[in-house]
């Protein structure tokens, strides 16, 4: 059986029942605004109605200027990696999404900036566009050709597809102020002669008493594949002083594949920072670098979430108690809890307050959680409780019921390979096949037997 | 004649078998369904007990998803290729794969004298400003901002990554 482990997170078994509560949802994020008709009527006098568009013009001309200066501007995919062989022709093509994050009316212009060869060509279907409020994205293809005759270098070529959010203009005609364009990057990777490996490396779970776990993430870039890599990662304290070394696994990797090494560490020195140097063997060839990496970053932990007198189509309370494990006091802590509806969209976006939460201690933060419309059932969510510029973050279950909110946590931990993963489907048809094979083999050689026991009987 | 029939029952038993184990791998095939959408990635179980996912694939270093306690499970996947199998303890599915894709996005967020540029995207970006005095680079994690000159082009990419 599947040996489970635990979860990153220490999290939330709570359940709380019951009777209504003393908020009332009328004083919560309600603003009704009343209007009342008015209507200039035609008879009014000459100076009222002068008055009236001077005022308007007022606040036209105040709106202009205290109008907020915001551009903003997205594009997908950031990056598109074509793997090119030399003297081969390539003509491929694809679809980048423009995105109006701010559904604003925008006009954006689309350029290519190609400073790896003027052989190679691409092409955009569009090289201006307005979108719409109402306009969330908009597809725009692109064709890409690499001439056979491209010799670039071994290596990362990137060709921009810049899209830029045109300036608004000013009545004079200038533009003024800042404005951003956005970049999806063509790159086209030449493969190094030989074996070549591209690596990082990231250090995951590094807390103080606790196991480590060291990533080494590697591509091959080269044009052969390697029959085994290892890495060794020694590890260095700021003083430079050597703690330990640690060793990974060995793993094959085919050209353009991407693989993971990865090593434990049980962590038995305090926190702070450390740096990991890393090499990487691989095929009788050798690659060194080094990385920064921290040990006890995580300043603040998710202790448990309490719901009392939770009553479905009300609003409930959500008490999240936080715990400070840092030796100093955390300004402007608070929580964020989003609920996901079955099709994984966001149907509920939670703040509590901002808190300040003193060192070593625990605090609560509240956040209410209207539940109109919220139909009883199971539903994910995620609770982030954010902090000097960071997150703890926890997945979850919310268990609603008529009377009842039931929060339990859940996750998904790496954990060494190895436990009965069950048996490949692939495997499992080839044993199929095999043993279909033997039967009939066997039921051939019987049946040649008796042929021929039967010819000698007949003789 | 006696030959013919041996061979015919020969054949029945092994079509016999055959329709069974197909069957029996039917219905014991792990079932599970993923579902993208931008960086929220969902997998309900059908009858899997849980999923294996790597960023790689031949699933070195892999994460696993547990159904025992919830047929759905829903998280945050940072951008890149995903390769899952869905498994029940008996039998592990074959290989599939989903993609997260990675959004630059960015932001002038511009209030009074303050300017800020804000990653509104979802991977790390290099932003470079162009058309100003200075030419400069700046690094942004998603959400987060640096305050800038209100003037020149600000153009944001994605940091590069293994």
């Amino acid at each position: 059986m599947l040996e489970e482990k635990k979860m990153k997170f220490n999290l939330l078994n709570i359940y709380n029942t019951t009777k209504k509560k003393d908020i009332d949802k009328n004083n919560i994020n309600k603003h009704i605004i009343e209007e009342k008709g008015n209507f200039i009527n035609a008879n009014n006098n000459l100076n009222s109605n002068c008055f009236k568009l001077l005022l308007i013009m007022i606040v036209f001309i105040s709106f202009l200027i205290f109008i907020p200066n915001v551009y903003s501007l997205g594009i997908t995919p950031g990056k598109t990696t074509v793997n090119y062989e030399k003297g081969q022709e390539i003509n491929t093509g694809g679809v980048i999404q423009i995105l109006n994050n701010e559904h604003k009316n925008i006009e954006i212009v689309l350029m290519i900036k190609n400073e790896v060869d003027e052989s190679i060509k691409v092409f955009l279907s569009e090289n201006k566009i307005n979108l719409l409020p109402s306009e969330e994205s908009k597809d725009i293809k692109y064709k890409l050709n690499i001439p056979a005759s491209f010799d670039g270098e071994p290596g990362a070529h990137s060709i921009d597809i810049v899209a830029l959010e045109v300036p608004k203009a000013k009545e004079d005609g200038t533009f003024v102020g800042a404005t951003v364009a956005v970049v999806s990057q063509l790159e086209i990777y030449v493969p190094y002669p030989g074996k070549y490996l591209d690596a990082d490396l990231n250090v995951l779970d590094a807390e103080q008493n606790s196991t480590a776990v060291f990533v080494v993430p590697i591509i091959n870039r080269g044009e052969l594949g390697i029959g085994e890599a290892r890495a060794i990662i020694d590890v260095y304290s700021n003083l430079n002083q050597k703690i330990d070394t640690i060793q990974t696994d060995y793993l094959p990797v085919n050209p353009g594949q991407r693989t993971e090494l990865s090593a434990k560490w049980n962590v038995s020195v305090p926190s702070g920072d450390y740096l990991a140097k890393v090499s990487l063997f691989y095929d009788g060839e050798t690659r060194n670098f080094e990385k920064a990496f921290s040990i006890g970053t995580k300043k603040l932990s998710i202790e448990s979430i309490l719901v009392n007198n939770f009553q479905l189509g009300e609003i409930a309370k959500l008490q999240i108690l936080v715990e400070n494990r840092w030796n100093k006091n955390l300004e402007n802590v608070y929580a964020n809890l989003l609920v996901y509806n079955k099709r994984s969209d966001v149907m509920a976006d939670i703040k509590s307050s901002t808190e300040s939460v003193g060192a070593l201690t625990k605090k609560e933060l509240i956040a209410y959680w209207d539940t109109v419309g919220v139909a009883e059932g199971e539903y994910n969510g995620k609770l982030m409780v954010y902090y000097d510029q960071k997150s703890a973050d926890n997945n979850l279950v919310l268990k609603v019921s008529q009377d009842s909110l039931d929060i339990v946590g859940v996750g998904y931990a790496i954990r060494p390979s190895g436990g009965s993963e069950g048996i490949n489907i692939t495997t499992i048809l080839l044993v199929l096949v095999i043993l279909l094979l033997i039967v009939n083999l066997a039921w051939f050689v019987f049946f040649r037997r008796i042929m021929g026991s039967r010819k000698a009987g007949k003789k | 004649m006696v030959n013919k029939k041996q061979h015919l029952i020969v054949i029945g038993i092994q079509i016999i078998f055959l329709i069974g184990i197909f069957i029996f791998l039917y219905l014991s095939y792990p079932k599970a369904n993923v579902n993208v959408n931008g960086n929220v990635v969902g997998f309900e179980s059908i009858n899997a007990e849980y999923i294996i996912i790597s960023e790689n694939s031949d699933f070195s270093n892999p994460g696993y998803i547990n159904f025992s306690e919830f047929k759905t499970q829903t998280f945050d996947l940072k951008p890149g290729k995903y390769y899952w199998k869905a498994s029940n303890g008996i039998i592990k599915g074959f290989e599939k794969e989903f993609e997260v894709s990675s959004e630059v996005g960015l932001k002038i967020d511009g209030e009074g004298n303050e300017t800020n540029l804000v990653n509104i995207g979802n991977v790390k970006v290099n932003v470079t400003k162009e058309g100003g005095v200075i030419v400069g680079h700046i690094i942004l994690e998603p959400e987060e901002s640096e305050k800038i000159e209100d003037k020149g082009e600000y153009a944001g990419r994605e940091e590069n990554e293994i």
